[in-house]
């Protein structure tokens, strides 16, 4: 640990150039947490004020019983690099000292909305793969996340220990089984990595790949290898990277290097990196673990190990640990990568800038973001909430893009719906504090410049969750967050006894802040409803609501899922509406939307903010739409940036523009209640074809067209052969070869569809992937358990959302059932209404 | 028989001796109670003068459960109380040709409307041209289309009368889309808010279709015991306190009559300065001098 004092760290944070903020990512239980605390004891940076305090990460309880990562974390690491090492850095820098924001983020695939807010702020990633499992599902969803971001990754292959002693493979075995990692994590990089961001696949061989075991605290870069051998050799070092890794043989004898497996006399020939690199390792495993006291030190005099007193009696896995540590510092590979090859603020925002900025790429604020330019006006980036020890109060933690932050400063607050000019979702308000956050410690500074990662005190109850902070009024937002996953669980509480109702009111909002994915709102029956990403997700949040946010005793009701109400068909006839007065008529037909556009909308590449020239020629060369429909796309529901459109299809109505306003208000209800059991809509359009409206304004206000353009569009949607969706979770499920039945039989109770089944080469597990609605999934993990005696561990990730194909109007289907029983639950007529009901005859 | 009854401007003795006569023959009695309000009488006072319960009927009734108001119709006498003239700034037309598919005859009883009492201010009637409503602005719903007619209006000289809105019982933008009956309390638009949309409009439009130095007329709470008639420019009038609802506007056209100016003279605080405004605004949209033609 590094102990120092608050303008220490304060004085790092200026030279921007020398900092690095990253995250670091894995699939669950592949080791994150464990290599991260080897970092943190070796170069955590500790306030000299509290270093006499122990722990130096304060977990949650939850977490240490869990064993799982919760909440994202974020510390502060101090690295110093050698000159050399420095000359090497291929992006501006200045002195040896860096500064290494670290934020630590959960590998549950239920909490990957904690992940996007760690992205957001961070411009590398340490992507941990174990050996043994490889490339998992939750490995390439983090990944392809990083990538959306333009976050440039680099890659530790965690967990080599337990190859080395479980699996007992060869050198052979163990480089393949690197490089098949390496191969997989590039084919993912490769398919998601933007353009921008030019090539970022890693490479063992320039130094962005690193193997190590976070448990025992050892790792490893080729590039270290290169510096020890280069010396010896007399080789340049980069030519020695080139060598050690690929189909790169040295031939002892003649002392030549070859690309060929075999010797001119057909004599095969050792891979370089099985004999420089992984000799050495394997040797003193073999040695140590066989307990060849012999030969121990002679190995250990070879690779410069020097053991203290006591450590000397150590044997066995304890001196293995002890040796490694000393052979390969963990921390040492680790940070030379992240500092070598994760880009510094300034490189990245230069080509973040325009993907993480609403407004024009040539305005004022862009161009600063892009410079990361302290003295400009202020742009931060609110990402999450983090709670306070004062109940109910979080610290917004973001990070500054342009400007530098100060205590006292008066800010514009701009929530997610704040369109530039308007007045809403806008505050004016100071920032009471600016503090940094170690860990779960703060400590105050006077300010923080650009580049840096900062928690505020004062704007919480500005912000729902996340938004832009700025000093310009002219400043559009920073572009807001899209989460790979949906909240497709949910449950309604209720309060045990009814006094405690304004307490539980008041928690569900501070729930609501402190996690970026949950939901929480009321539903039309009056129901508290939460609904998260999945069952853990839930339990998690639950527990929060009722031990700390609201702090009373609930009544809980079982998990029901979010379904969605769409389209199959164009509406067999033109819907009519007509105003309560009659004066004002809609007509019009819904139709389906192509599921690709609804992703393409619901993952944000099709923007509602965008321009709608830029966004019109995106749908019309990408997606195959009409380029004078896509311009004249009213709205998207519910809530503005839903997978539901309005297009105008009229031609030369008097004053249409003057009701605009209303019927985009009626869509989002609309669009957010559906008919058939008050689900979101999801993939319909709806064209209105034509209007009739009243001469004065006064006979089409509101009042007149909200309710006719919501009948309408029911109408339409009746009309439109309409059925529900459900979500599908995909599943990936690990287990030895006997372990498969039992997960095929519990699947097939379950409705679900095995994608695939694989064998990890080299290894005797088997992954499964298969495709499981989520109304199926509630206490899948515990039959699976049962059936599998315990060796299967499901991993269930959103996938999609399938429609089901039959009637949901027709209470004898499987889709009829989910809407009665539904209807039933939130107390409406149990007979979906028909488009009678919201149809008026001409 | 249903009857459709104007009940005048504002007493309840405004209503006409065969209104009345009709309201005693009547089985129901409706009172319309959203598009405007009677002033100087309440329900209570209805009834008691009727001699009769008055049903209360909103927006809501009206509109959606017209049914109800016209049930029976055929045999039993209804009526429908309007006020103000019952096919005049409102206009039911929609509950009579229900009413007529049903074949229940009708009879309208005419009774004096803001329409025509507007008159009352010095105005000529035959000097107006189409009348506009102001609506409540709100923060994304600003509907400016009136500012043509006026435009249109003041091309040809005609002055514009309009009437200022009133939201007696309506819903929230929310509570509307998603189809729930709760209401907002009552709001009346006043003459100063009115002014001041006038004026947004016109900056944003920046046609001249009128400015801020054109004359208007104030009319609050016509053919009540508190009348009040004020005369100013736009500007003037975005600070006038106009008191109670409701109230009107006129904005004057180019077509004023030297006795029509004589009457206005007399609600204005300056005289001499009210005179200069109107002189000055007659030049705009005056039609170019004639030319005779050439002869060939």
């Amino acid at each position: 640990m590094v102990a120092f004092t608050v303008d220490q760290m304060r004085s790092l944070m200026d030279k921007v150039t020398n900092v690095r903020n990253m995250s670091v990512i894995a699939h669950v239980d592949h080791g994150k947490s464990t290599l991260t605390d080897s970092l943190v004891q070796k170069a955590g940076i500790i306030s000299a004020a509290k270093a006499g305090e122990a722990r130096f990460m304060d977990t949650r309880k939850d977490e240490q019983e869990r064993g799982i990562t919760i909440k994202s974390t974020a510390i502060s690491l101090f690295a110093e690099i050698n000159d050399e090492d420095v000359k090497d850095i291929k992006q501006k820098s200045d002195g040896n000292s860096f500064l290494i924001n670290l934020i630590d983020s959960p590998g549950h695939v239920d909490f990957s909305s904690e992940v996007t807010a760690a992205l957001r702020v961070t411009d590398g990633a340490l992507v941990v793969v174990d050996t043994v499992e490889g490339v998992c599902v939750q490995t390439e969803t983090v990944l392809r996340q990083a990538l959306g971001e333009r976050i440039k990754p680099v890659v530790v292959i965690n967990k080599v220990d337990r190859a080395l002693l479980e699996l007992q493979v060869t050198k052979e075995d163990l480089y393949q089984s690197f490089s098949r990692t390496v191969e997989s994590v590039n084919v993912i990089i490769s398919t998601y990595a933007d353009e921008v961001l030019g090539d970022v696949q890693v490479y063992p061989s320039q130094g962005t790949v690193a193997f190590g075991s976070g448990l025992h605290g050892w790792a490893f870069t080729i590039r270290q290898f290169a510096n020890r051998y280069g010396k010896k050799f007399g080789v340049d070092k980069s030519k020695m990277m080139e060598r050690l890794w690929g189909d790169s043989y040295f031939n002892p004898k003649t002392k030549k290097w070859t690309n060929k497996e075999t010797d001119a006399s057909g004599k095969p020939l050792e891979r370089a990196f099985n004999m420089f690199v992984l000799d050495p390792i394997f040797r003193l495993f073999a040695a140590i673990m066989n307990f060849k006291k012999d030969e121990i030190p002679v190995l250990l005099e070879k690779l410069e190990i020097n053991l203290k007193g006591d450590e000397k009696e150590l044997e066995g896995k304890a001196l293995l640990k002890v040796v490694m540590k000393k052979f390969l510092p963990a921390a040492d590979a680790l940070l030379e990568m992240i500092v070598m090859h994760l880009p510094s603020p300034v490189t990245a925002q230069n080509y973040r800038a325009e993907q993480l900025y609403e407004g024009p790429s040539d305005d004022p604020f862009c161009l600063a973001i892009k410079k990361c330019d302290p003295n400009a006006d202020l742009m931060l980036y609110v990402s999450k909430m983090v709670p306070t020890s004062d109940k109910g109060r979080f610290y917004a933690f973001g990070r500054v893009f342009a400007g530098t932050v100060k205590s006292g400063q008066k800010v514009r607050i701009q929530g997610p719906n704040y369109v530039p000019g308007k007045k809403d979702d806008l505050f004016l308000k100071a920032i009471q504090r600016v503090v940094l956050m170690m860990g779960s410690r703060t400590e105050p500074i006077d300010d923080c410049p650009a580049g840096n990662i900062v928690g505020l005190v004062g704007v919480d109850q500005f912000l729902l969750k996340t938004g832009t902070l700025t000093t310009n009024e002219a400043a559009h937002n920073m572009k807001v967050m899209k989460f790979s996953v949906s909240p497709v669980v949910q449950v309604a509480v209720e309060v045990k006894n009814a006094n405690d109702l304004p307490k539980l009111v008041e928690g569900l909002k501070r729930l609501s802040k402190s996690d970026p994915c949950v939901l929480t709102y009321m539903s039309e029956s009056g129901e508290h409803i939460v609904a998260g990403t999945g069952e853990l997700h839930l339990e998690i949040c639950l527990q929060d609501l009722e031990n700390d946010h609201a702090g009373i005793p609930l009544k809980i009701s079982p998990p029901v899922v979010a379904y969605r109400e769409t389209v199959e068909g164009e509406s067999s006839q033109v819907a009519l509406s007509k105003s309560p007065n009659k004066h004002n008529r809609i007509y019009l037909k819904a139709e389906p939307i192509d599921e690709e556009v609804s992703l393409a909308i619901e993952n944000g590449k099709i923007n509602p903010r965008d321009d709608f020239k830029a966004r019109a020629r995106i749908m019309a060369d990408e997606f195959n739409w009409d380029v004078t429909d896509a311009r004249k796309i009213w709205c998207f529901g519910p809530d503005g940036n839903g997978p539901n459109l309005v297009v105008d299809q009229t031609k030369a109505v008097q004053y249409l523009h003057e009701i605009k306003d209303s019927v985009v208000a009626a869509f989002q209800w609309a669009t957010k209640e559906g008919p058939i059991f008050g689900e979101q809509m999801r993939s319909v359009r709806v064209n209105i074809l034509d209007v009739t409206l009243h001469a004065d304004a006064i006979h089409r206000g509101g009042g007149q067209i909200i309710p006719t353009m919501r009948r309408a569009t029911y109408a339409g949607f009746l009309l439109a052969e309409p059925k529900i969706q459900e979500p599908v979770f995909l599943v990936e499920i690990q287990c030895p070869e006997q372990a498969v039945g039992g997960i095929y039989s519990v699947l097939n109770k379950k409705r679900g569809q095995v994608v695939s089944e694989e064998q990890r080469p080299g290894t005797p597990l088997f992954t499964v992937k298969a495709y499981l609605p989520v109304n199926e999934s509630f206490g899948f993990t515990g039959e699976l358990r049962q059936a599998t005696g315990g060796q299967a561990f499901p991993q269930m990730v959103f996938d999609h959302w399938a429609t089901l194909g039959s009637d949901p109007l027709d209470p004898t289907t499987k889709a009829g059932e989910i809407v009665l029983a539904a209807r039933k639950r939130h107390g409406m007529k149990e007979e979906v209404p028909g488009w009678q009901e919201y149809y008026d005859k001409l | 028989m249903l009857y459709l009854i104007g009940l005048g401007l504002s007493y309840k003795s405004d209503i006409t001796v065969r209104g009345l006569e009709a309201i005693k023959r009547c089985d129901r009695v409706y009172l319309e109670h959203y598009t405007s309000i009677l002033m100087a009488a309440s329900k209570e006072e209805l009834e008691e003068f009727y001699g009769k319960p008055v049903i209360l009927a909103d927006r809501e009734l009206v509109e959606s459960c017209s049914e109800e108001i016209i049930r029976n119709s055929d045999k039993e006498n209804v009526a429908f109380l309007v006020v103000g003239d019952p096919f005049g700034a409102t206009t039911h037309t929609d509950l009579v040709l229900r009413a007529k598919k049903q074949n229940t005859p009708v009879e309208i009883i005419h009774n004096a409307s803001v329409m025509n009492a507007v008159g009352s201010c010095g105005l000529q009637l035959y000097n107006f041209g189409q009348t506009i409503s102001m609506v409540f602005f709100t923060d994304n719903w600003r509907p400016d289309s009136w500012y043509d007619k006026i435009l249109e209006n003041r091309k040809i000289g005609l002055h514009t009368l309009v009437l200022l809105d009133i939201k007696v019982k309506e819903q929230s933008i929310e509570n509307m889309a998603r189809g729930r009956l709760i209401y907002e309390p009552p709001r009346y638009m006043s003459i100063s808010e009115c002014c001041e949309q006038l004026l947004e409009i016109e900056e944003k439009r920046n046609t001249q279709a009128y400015t801020a130095d054109t004359p208007v007329v104030a009319i609050s709470r016509l053919g009540s015991a508190t009348q009040t008639f004020k005369s100013g420019t736009i500007e003037e009038l975005a600070t006038y306190d106009s008191g109670e609802p409701l109230h009107s506007l006129v904005i004057l056209g180019r077509q004023c009559h030297e006795l029509e100016i004589e009457y206005l003279l007399e609600f204005c605080d300056d005289r001499d300065r009210f005179k200069q405004d109107v002189l000055k605004d007659q030049q705009f949209f005056k039609p170019a001098p004639w030319v005779p033609p050439q002869e060939e």
